[in-house]
This record gives structure tokens, C-alpha cells and sequence, in this order.
């Protein structure tokens, strides 16, 4: 039963693609703005930084570093011009090669490791979303009961830890004092074919990482939040109303409080992807765990600008875009977005 | 007349904590919202419940139906079903697992006062229906909808509200679903709690008109509480008016309307305006008391003109004067 | 204003915190262990027998004892006194985003709701935009270029950049359903100015729902800065949570040689600051917005 297209709906689609468009337009030029607001030595420092670590760089690719942060800093043109070309060379996902496997383009590097970074994200957030809105739900409903009361004091816990605290925390435990999972790394067999076992195998070394934005997902902002509308929705005539036409527990949990607090925990879900990236990002990094993150260390670590700047505006488009794709999703879960 | 319902003795009410809050054991108050109520329902009637805000005719009507949630709790009291062959069901004393099951919408529906935000907007109006007839008839997905087409038909629902939200609905249509609601499973009494109050003048006309024709159309009967009295001259036989959580008289609408007895009855009578008089209306001084605690003897006394001695010492029974007309004032004992 | 009115301010917040802290049990943990934490912080640490920034005051990796209550780092400093530090520095960094956005977000929240129209469109589109970039990516590459004119208060008020959006969005929220309310209406058909409709009405609601920001932003704060720390990128030569984590972790690997106590310590006590101003600020705002059975 496809939802009908009514003008309303085509109005709702223009405005949100016109937002989305926008809002990476205007991340990307905030981006450009603040950088370029950094004192013009930042760049020569950096390069000196770079060489005194002790890394062994090969000399084209300084020179080739220097022309592309002075060109991406605007420094020395007028600000329009380097604006411009700037805003070129992120559409075009050309931040120039990267430092730290020199020649190859930044943007390889970052694509490389794009889907790792993806599947571990949309999976756990996914997982934690869907565990977090139950259980919340039922912890609303059955509010008196010695387990949701449990489960609150978890929740006042674990939601204001930032999911690398969590990581740390799993990584001491699990790791160190009982020694189960791997520690890090993505994949500990190699690599012939997309075999079962190879599958198997990546899972294993994703559990501790995904683990963790679970744990913090699922107990803390997610369970909190549906426990919250639960307990608001459960105030609403129409539930009353359902009781007293004799419709049992269960269906009302299910048909009239999950159903109707799904939308606002979209909501929730969308104003949070940005800091779930983040997280993501960081416990990536303390696991070794092949995805974005995991290079942003690198890329800190020896100065390769080139890549950091890849790596940021991959983030802000991908979070621009899952913003956007769950928007689209609202007209189907909301029947008052969908008819006036 | 044939009975249906049997009301004896009900006395329930709201049991709060005291608002002071600073007392090392906070004292419970007990709000006295309905004190010794007992009557009785026929088939085939409409019988009205009139009273101003607060006299006790919701609570009245939440434990006829045995929808008693804390803070309301019932303290003494029954309420018999009578069904035709078998014996009386004692509703009040039926667990709330076996209310839903044998008595609610089945026998009895309810519609609850300030129905705005009733309906699940989340649900389509048809939707609602198809899950009663899934849920209380067993019915799957493939009879409940066809039958819920064509029960939205027979009771004059257009194709468009049907497959509409909620929200897209008017006022107006939305009570009617809510009323058509009310007697899908054909229950034997309807209890409606101002069921027109949250609309406009002209919108409760039609809903009204309505829900008096679906009464007459099934001949079952319908407990209309409203404290609009324009409302109860026009559509109820019988009503009972209450005060301060008793009734206070009750008897044929016609007949009160004609010659109110309690003094109440009178007041709330003379408000009313009449064409062709043009003399002012007069309102009735003083408030209704305050139920935590209630005044000594008759509850009205305070605030009537024909106070005598007896009534601050001893309550006034309903006492029968003729032409089913009961009435509890010391005026008439 | 005259002396009389500053301790009539001081009394009445005094006793509104008495008030909140008898009657809500969140609070009262939270705001207990707070104040234990600040202590810690801020008073004890003044005490410290030795200069914490130095290396090898100590004898290195020692577990905790009497003599070392949390033990010793491979850099040779007493972990318990480097704690106290840097819980100071944490919060000082903290107290400053949290100062800088929770105001910019009110004064943003306050002009958008009240204006309203386009306005209100262009602040929200703006608040929003901010809300979906990244924070960390972002504070990442900032910081990369800055590294070497870190102060705490400088880094304080970088992670402000990207933590104004939240409170503005609250402030915002809260003086939209304020609006609504007919008070205001009343207040403003009888002639009272906007800005005196602001001041008189919708401030003493507000005030409320600022604090709650305010100590929201601290949390989100102390996670930023640790978790920018973890990279490298917060203040190295001194001590704050992200940086003690920093060196236990990746340079001297405490959690693989077993020193555990180095690193949990930071741990234990940022989650302790995260339970502890979550549990206040949730008191909080049940005292404001009290759910009735």
C-alpha cells in the first residue's frame, strides 16, 4: 500500500532536499572560513612540525603539501577565488594526495575505508535504536516494576559517558582482564575471498567496537528518550481510551504507544547522528579498527592536512546524508506529515 | 418497563495526598464524589444525568461502567447487570481481566468526556474499527476490514472518513465515529459522557441527532450525562439530576421540566431561558461545598432558600411522589 | 545593584537549592558527588606536595599503596595529585565552553523565539546546520593547525564553537511553549514592552532550564575534551583527563604492561563527572517539570 502522493508530501521532499543541499553547503563554507581564519604561519609550522618528528617524507610530497594548504588556506589570492576553488575541490573530492601513503589521494584513502566505518555505524545504531525504543517502552509502561527501575539507573549512567569512555572501559575489561576478544584490527585471516569464515572473522573484531556504541545507544540516550515519550504518551486520551474499549496490554503497547513514539525518536535519532559519527570515529581508533576513524589518527599524528580535511568533509556529507535519508522516512512512519 | 441495570448503594470517590507536603506522614484526603447513589435502568430508554461541574455525574458514570483507576476507588456498592435469560452480573465485583472480556463494548460501551484527542493518529478511522472486530470477535485481517466497510456504511460514515487519520477529520465527524464506535459490538447500554461539549452549537446538533437515532435504531439504552439542560429537554425520557454526589431527583424528563420539586431542580429549571419571558434569569448564589468535607445533613442547604432545621441534621432519602417521581428534600418527606 | 538585593539573590538561590535538594534524591546524589569532585579538584589539589607537571618526581609504576593512594605513572608522578590537577584543568576548560555556549545559545534560542518569522528560519537554519556537522572532524582540524597555542581557556572556548546549537534549541523550545501561554498574551495586550514581557515573565522559567544547558554543556565538554585528548590534540604539557588517558594509553601502553591503575583513574573519575552533573542536571529539571502520577 504505496502512500498517496499528495501535494503535500511533494512540498515536504522539495524543502528537506533544499535543507540537506544546503546544509553541506553551508558546513563546507563554515569549514572554509574557520580555517582560513588561522594565522598564516599555521601552515609552516605544520610543515616544520611534520619534518621534526622524524618521519621520513619524500621531498615531492612536502612541496606538493605546502601548494595544497596554501591554496586551500587562500592564502596569497583574493578570498572569492580561492573560495571558489575551494568549493571545486570538495565536490570533486579532491583534497590532494595524502602525506602519509604519498602519492595516493587522500580521497582514496578515506573511500578505502569508508565502508568499514558504514557498516559498523548504520548496524549498531540500528541495533541500539530498535533495542533502546523496547525496552524504553516497556520500562515506561511497566514503570513500578524493580527492572525498569534498574534499568533507569543504568541509563542515568551510561547516557552521559561518550561512547570512547565506554570503549575504554570494555577495552580494559574484555581485554585486559578477560581476555576474550581480539583488541583490534579488522580482520585477523587473510583475505582470499568473501568466504563465511572471513565474514565470521570480521564480525568477531567488530563486536567490542560496536559493543560499545551499543551499550551506550541502546541503555543510555535511546532507552532514556523512549522511556520518556512512553511515559508522556501513556497521559494521552487516546490510550485511556483504548483501555476502556478492552483492548489488551500487549496490542496497546504495540499499536498505541511503539507506533506513536516512533516519530518523535526519529527525531532523536537524527539530531544525535553527528555525535554518534564522532563517537564512532574515536572508538574506532582505541580498537585499530579499519575505518575512518582509524586513518584520522594517522593523519593527525604526521600532519597530513590533506587527508584530515578529506576525512571531515566525508563526515559532514555522510551525516548530511542519513539526516536527509531519514527525513524522507518521516512521511512513511507519520501519517500527519504525509496528509494535512 | 424491562430492567437492565441495577445501581444499589454506590458510594466511591478520590483518595488523595494532602497537598502539605511538609508533614512526616502525608495525610490522605477522600474526595466524596459519589455518596449513596442507587437507581435504575430500563430498556429502550434515554435517561439523562444533569448536574453542574463537579457533582459527581462522571465519576457516576466511570463506576456504572467499572473503569475505576486510582486515585477513584469504590468503597461500597453494586452494580447488576441484567442480561435476559441468565442472572444478573454483579459488574462490580468482576476482576478487571473479566470486565474487559464479558461485559466491555460487548454489553456496555462507554464514551469518554472531551473526545478530541481520542482516536490513535497514528490508526485510520478504519483501522479502529477493523481492530474491534479483531480483537473482540476474533476476527482476521480479511473479514475485520470488509466488515468494517460496511458497518462505517450502515452507520452513514462517507467512503473519505473512512480511510482518513484522525486528524483530518472535523470535529464533528469525529464524534460520530466515536459514536458509531460506541455500539459496533450492538451493546445493550451506551453511557455517554458529554458527548457534544467540546463542539459548537450547530456540530452538536447533528452529533446529537445521531446518537439519538442509533439509540432508536438498536433500542438499547443510552445514559446521557450533560449539564446542559437544553440537552436533556430534548433528547432524554427520564433523567436524574444530581448534586454534590447524590441525586437529588429524578423522574420523567417532561414532568421535571413542567413542575421541578427539589429546590435545586427549580434553580437549575429557571435558568433556563423561555420565549416569550422576558424577566431576568436568576442564577443561584453561593458554590457547590467542597466534597473532602461534605456539610452535615442535606449537601444542598447551605445555599437554599428554603432551609429548615432538619436539613443541617439529618440527610433527605429519595422518597417516590407519584408518577415514578422521586425526590430528597425535606420539603417533601 | 545595591548590596540588599545581591543577598536577597544569594538567599533566594540558596534556598531554592535546599528546596531541590530535599525534595529530589537524583539531586541530592548528584549535586553530593559533584561537590566532592570539585573539592578534589579545586581545593585539594592546591596541596599537593609536588609540582605535577614535572616527570619523575616519583618512583615510576608503583601500585597503589598509602604512600601513593592511586599509585604512580611511568612518567613518575603520583597519579592521585595528577588526578586532582587534572580534574582542575578539565574543569576549568568545561566551565568555559560552558559558559560561552550556553549564553550564545540563549541569546540565540531567546531572539529566534520571541522574533520569530524569518528570523527565527535564518538562526534555526543556522543552529541546525551546526547540529548535523560533526563536532569532532571539525575541532579535530582546528585544533591539528592550533596545537601550539593551546591554553585551557583557548580550548574551552574552540569546543564552544560546536556546542551552542543544543542550548539554542532548548531556549528556543522553551520560548516557543512560553509564548503560547496566556500569561504572556495578557502581559503584552496590556501594554508591557517586549523586553519587559522578557524580563518579568519568561526569565524566572527560563533561568531554570539555563542551569540545565549549562551543566549539559559541561558533560558534553569533558567528553569532547577527552576524547580530543585521546588524540593527541589537547593540551599536552599539562595535565587534564584526555591528556592523562593520552599518555598512559598511547604512549607508555599502561593497559597492555598492566598498569592498570594509571589508566583507570582518569576513567573512573570523567564518568564520575559525567553520572554526577547528569544526575544534577536531571534533578533539575524534574524540580522544574514534575510529572504528576
Amino acid at each position: 500500500m504505496a502512500p498517496k502522493i499528495s501535494k503535500h508530501l511533494i512540498k515536504y521532499i522539495g524543502v528537506r532536499t533544499v535543507i540537506y543541499l544546503a546544509t553541506i553547503f553551508s558546513g563546507v563554507t563554515i569549514t572554509f572560513f574557520l580555517v582560513k581564519a588561522m594565522p598564516v604561519n599555521a601552515i609552516e609550522n605544520i610543515l616544520f612540525s611534520i619534518t621534526q618528528v622524524g618521519q621520513v617524507y619524500d621531498p615531492e610530497a612536502l612541496i606538493l603539501l605546502r601548494k595544497t594548504l596554501y591554496e586551500i588556506f587562500g592564502v596569497g589570492g583574493n578570498p572569492l577565488e580561492s573560495y571558489v576553488l575551494f568549493l571545486r575541490r570538495v565536490f570533486t573530492f579532491d583534497f590532494g594526495p595524502s602525506i602519509i601513503s604519498y602519492p595516493t589521494p587522500a580521497r582514496e584513502l578515506v573511500f578505502r575505508r569508508l565502508p568499514w566505518t558504514i557498516s559498523l555505524l548504520s548496524v549498531s545504531t540500528l541495533i541500539s535504536w530498535i533495542v533502546g525504543n523496547l525496552l524504553g517502552v516497556l520500562a515506561g509502561y511497566l514503570r513500578d516494576r524493580k527492572f525498569a527501575k534498574v534499568l533507569e539507573a543504568v541509563a542515568i549512567t551510561l547516557y552521559p559517558m561518550p561512547y570512547y569512555i565506554m570503549a575504554l572501559i570494555l577495552l580494559i575489561f574484555f581485554a585486559v582482564i578477560i581476555p576474550i576478544f581480539p583488541l583490534g584490527g579488522g580482520i585477523s585471516v587473510i583475505v582470499e575471498s568473501l568466504t563465511l569464515e572471513v565474514i565470521l572473522n570480521m564480525i568477531w573484531h567488530s563486536l567490542l567496537p560496536a559493543l560499545s556504541l551499543i551499550l551506550i545507544g541502546a541503555l543510555g540516550w535511546s532507552f532514556l528518550s523512549s522511556r520518556t515519550l512512553t511515559l508522556e504518551t501513556l497521559t494521552e486520551d487516546y490510550i485511556s481510551y483504548a483501555e476502556v474499549r478492552g483492548l489488551p496490554g500487549n496490542h496497546v503497547l504495540r499499536r498505541y504507544i511503539l507506533r506513536n513514539i516512533l516519530v518523535p525518536q526519529m527525531t532523536v535519532l537524527g539530531l544525535g547522528l553527528g555525535g554518534i559519527f564522532s563517537g564512532a570515529l574515536l572508538t574506532e581508533v582505541l580498537f585499530a579498527y579499519p575505518g575512518v576513524g582509524g586513518l584520522l589518527y594517522y593523519a593527525i599524528f604526521s600532519g597530513d592536512l590533506n587527508t584530515l580535511m578529506a576525512v571531515v568533509f566525508t563526515a559532514m556529507i555522510a551525516v548530511a546524508t542519513a539526516t536527509y535519508l531519514l527525513d524522507l522516512l518521516y512521511p512513511l512512519i507519520d501519517p500527519r506529515v504525509r496528509y494535512r | 418497563m424491562e430492567l437492565i441495570l441495577k445501581a444499589r448503594d454506590l458510594k466511591g470517590g478520590y483518595t488523595l495526598q494532602s497537598p502539605l507536603q511538609r508533614s512526616a506522614q502525608a495525610s490522605q484526603e477522600y474526595i466524596d464524589a459519589v455518596s449513596n447513589v442507587s437507581m435504575e435502568l430500563y430498556r429502550d430508554e434515554v435517561f439523562g444525568i444533569a448536574g453542574e461541574s463537579g457533582c459527581g455525574k462522571s465519576t457516576l458514570i466511570k463506576i456504572l461502567y467499572g473503569y475505576i483507576n486510582p486515585p477513584l476507588t469504590l468503597k461500597q456498592g453494586s452494580v447488576e447487570l441484567y442480561a435476559e435469560e441468565e442472572k444478573p452480573i454483579d459488574i462490580s465485583s468482576l476482576g478487571l481481566e473479566e470486565r474487559q472480556r464479558r461485559v466491555w463494548w460487548k454489553r456496555i460501551s462507554y464514551i469518554p468526556q472531551a473526545s478530541m484527542n481520542i482516536l490513535n493518529p497514528t490508526m485510520r478511522i478504519r483501522d479502529h474499527f477493523a481492530e474491534m472486530f479483531k480483537i473482540h470477535m476474533g476476527m482476521g485481517k480479511e473479514k475485520a476490514y470488509p466488515k468494517a466497510q460496511e458497518y462505517a456504511e450502515s452507520m452513514g460514515l462517507p467512503r473519505d472518513a473512512l480511510r482518513a487519520f484522525p486528524h483530518q477529520l472535523s470535529g464533528g465527524m469525529r464524534q460520530r465515529t466515536v459514536i458509531a464506535m460506541a455500539v459496533l459490538l450492538k451493546p445493550e447500554l451506551v453511557l455517554a459522557d458529554e458527548p457534544s461539549s467540546a463542539l459548537d452549537v450547530i456540530t452538536q446538533r447533528t452529533a446529537l441527532t445521531f446518537l439519538k437515532d442509533v439509540q432508536r435504531g438498536l433500542g438499547n439504552t443510552l445514559v446521557l450525562v450533560t449539564h446542559d439542560m437544553g440537552i436533556q429537554a430534548v433528547l432524554t425520557d427520564r433523567v436524574a439530576i444530581m448534586y454534590a454526589g447524590k441525586i437529588i431527583e429524578i423522574g420523567e424528563t417532561a414532568g421535571i421540566f413542567e413542575k421541578p420539586l427539589h429546590p435545586y431542580t427549580q434553580a437549575l429549571i429557571d435558568s433556563l431561558p423561555r420565549l416569550g419571558d422576558k424577566s431576568q434569569r436568576t442564577g443561584l448564589g453561593g458554590q457547590p461545598p467542597d466534597l473532602s468535607r461534605p456539610p452535615a445533613g442535606c449537601r444542598f442547604h447551605p445555599r437554599c432558600a428554603h432551609a429548615m432545621d432538619a436539613c443541617n441534621r439529618e440527610e433527605p432519602q429519595l422518597l417516590e411522589k407519584g408518577d415514578g417521581r422521586h425526590v430528597a428534600c425535606w420539603l417533601y418527606a | 545593584m545595591s548590596k540588599a538585593k545581591y543577598l536577597g539573590i544569594i538567599k533566594k538561590a540558596y534556598n531554592a537549592t535546599r528546596n531541590i535538594y530535599v525534595s529530589k534524591i537524583k539531586f541530592r546524589m548528584g549535586f553530593t558527588l559533584l561537590i566532592v569532585i570539585l573539592l578534589l579538584g579545586f581545593v585539594v589539589s592546591f596541596f599537593a606536595p609536588m609540582n605535577t607537571r614535572t616527570w619523575y618526581t616519583v618512583p615510576k609504576d608503583l601500585p597503589p599503596s598509602t604512600e601513593h593512594l592511586l599509585g604512580t605513572s611511568t612518567m613518575g608522578r603520583d597519579v592521585f595529585w595528577e588526578l586532582c590537577a587534572s580534574i582542575r584543568n578539565s574543569m576549568i576548560i568545561a566551565l568555559m565552553t560552558a559558559l560561552i555556549a550556553s549564553h550564545v545559545g540563549l541569546f540565540i534560542g531567546l531572539v529566534a523565539g520571541i522574533r520569530g518569522g524569518i528570523l527565527d528560519r535564518i538562526l534555526m537554519f543556522m543552529t541546525d546546520t551546526f547540529i548535523i556537522i560533526p563536532g569532532l572532524p571539525l575541532l579535530i582540524v582546528v585544533l591539528t593547525v592550533l596545537k601550539q597555542w593551546m591554553t585551557l581557556p583557548l580550548l574551552g572556548a574552540l569546543i564552544s564553537i560546536v556546542s551552542w546549537p543544543w542550548p539554542a534549541r532548548q531556549v528556543r523550545a522553551m520560548v516557543l511553549s512560553l509564548r503560547e501561554r496566556t500569561f504572556i498574551y495578557t502581559a503584552m495586550l496590556s501594554g508591557m514592552g517586549m523586553v519587559k514581557v522578557l524580563l518579568r515573565e519568561i526569565m524566572p522559567y527560563l533561568l531554570g532550564w539555563h542551569l540545565i544547558n549549562f551543566t549539559n554543556t559541561i558533560i558534553f565538554a569533558i567528553g569532547m575534551e577527552t576524547g580530543l585528548g585521546i588524540l593527541g590534540l589537547s593540551i599536552l604539557g599539562d595535565n587534564t583527563l584526555g591528556v592523562m588517558i593520552y599518555w598512559a594509553l598511547n604512549q607508555f601502553f599502561a593497559l597492555f604492561r598492566g598498569i592498570l591503575w594509571w589508566i583507570a583513574a582518569p576513567i573512573a573519575a570523567s564518568t564520575f563527572i559525567f553520572v554526577a552533573f547528569y544526575l544534577t542536571s536531571m534533578g533539575l529539571s524534574e524540580y522544574l517539570h514534575p510529572r504528576v502520577r
